[in-house]
């Protein structure tokens, strides 16, 4: 049996608790607290170890996060032209493979189209062919002479501009 | 014709004696056609006004110094305002200075003039195209300029590769 007395003390206390919870501002206690005094007592570490991270996002729904997100103001604060002051773009061009990209796409059939006719056809095989008859000369000629060093290419002011025509 | 891959590499670089040689047979047909039709149509203004016929004889002295005034303007003319010729625009290449900057008109003239020398020379002027280091004849050593490949072999190159 219960001591009477023990329960009635128990539900005095109960009633005294509520009261003062009730009393209690607390938003007014929170914001006495100081919270940089109790984050620094809290060891974060031991505490995310016990974090199943997995878990968590497992459970968040990203589409809807990502949804709700304004990404224009994000954006705007991005300066695009610092961003691309540092990408190497002949590097980027370079990994590109042109063949593949030409064999993939239309791009192909857009160029036939917009720039290439028979005459410029014609005149691509005639000036290809002339190129390599031209090489073809040359090679015969330095090793006639025996030079052993290669004649500049092109006119000095025309050497930084024949890297990649 | 056999396809080749385009060479794009060269842009800018000196051009060699075929692409320099059938640039110039080009403009010699070129020339030569439109100085016969020349010819010819000044034939017949002249039978249609005076009712003579007019033949012309090319060993004559006159037509032989109006041939000559005609290469010369054929030659400077093209030389001093772009820097090609009709030949040389379909070889793709393109006259200019020593140093590879555009070609002034005065030295497209001056070329021009001193064009002949080349060939008086029993034709030696031109052998600096083949053993000179910068392929530069007689007649660009005097006037300062240089030839050098000027065709867009990018665009060419996408377009063969379109054609594959």
């Amino acid at each position: 049996m219960t001591d009477p007395a023990e329960v009635l003390a128990q539900q005095v206390t109960e009633r005294v608790l509520d009261l003062v919870v009730s009393a209690l501002d607390v938003n007014e206690l929170a914001a006495r607290i100081d919270l940089n005094f109790v984050l620094t007592n809290v060891d974060l570490n031991a505490l995310l170890s016990r974090v199943d991270v997995n878990a968590f996002l497992a459970r968040v729904d990203v589409n809807a996060f990502l949804a709700r997100v304004d990404v224009k103001p994000l954006l705007d604060q991005v300066d695009v032209n610092e961003l691309i002051s540092h990408v190497d773009v002949n590097e980027l061009v370079a990994q590109v493979d042109v063949n593949e990209l030409v064999s993939r796409t239309d791009l192909g059939a857009a160029i036939v189209s917009s720039t290439g006719g028979m005459g410029a056809e014609a005149l691509d095989a005639v000036r290809s062919q002339a190129v390599g008859l031209d090489q073809f000369v040359d090679r015969w000629v330095q090793r006639l002479l025996r030079r052993r060093h290669p004649a500049p290419p092109a006119p000095s002011a025309l050497l930084p501009a024949q890297a990649e025509p | 014709m056999i396809a080749r891959p385009v060479p794009v590499g060269y842009q800018g670089h000196y051009a060699g004696s075929v692409s320099r040689f059938v640039a110039f047979v080009i403009d010699l047909a070129v020339s030569s056609g439109v100085f016969s039709l020349a010819l010819a149509a000044i034939s017949y203004g002249v039978h249609v006004v005076t009712g003579h016929s007019v033949s012309w004889n090319r060993s004559t002295p006159l037509v032989a110094v109006l041939f000559v005034l005609w290469e010369f303007f054929y030659f400077g003319y093209s030389w001093a305002v772009s820097g090609r010729t009709f030949g040389m625009a379909a070889l793709g290449i393109r006259v200019v200075g020593a140093d590879g900057s555009v070609v002034e008109p005065r030295r497209g003239l001056v070329r021009a003039a001193v064009f002949p020398l080349s060939f008086l020379l029993c034709g030696l002027g031109f052998l600096g195209i083949l053993v000179q280091r910068e392929h530069r004849a007689l007649h660009d050593l005097i006037a300062g300029t240089a030839v050098v490949y000027a065709w867009d072999a990018r665009a060419a190159r996408l377009r063969f590769l379109a054609r594959q």
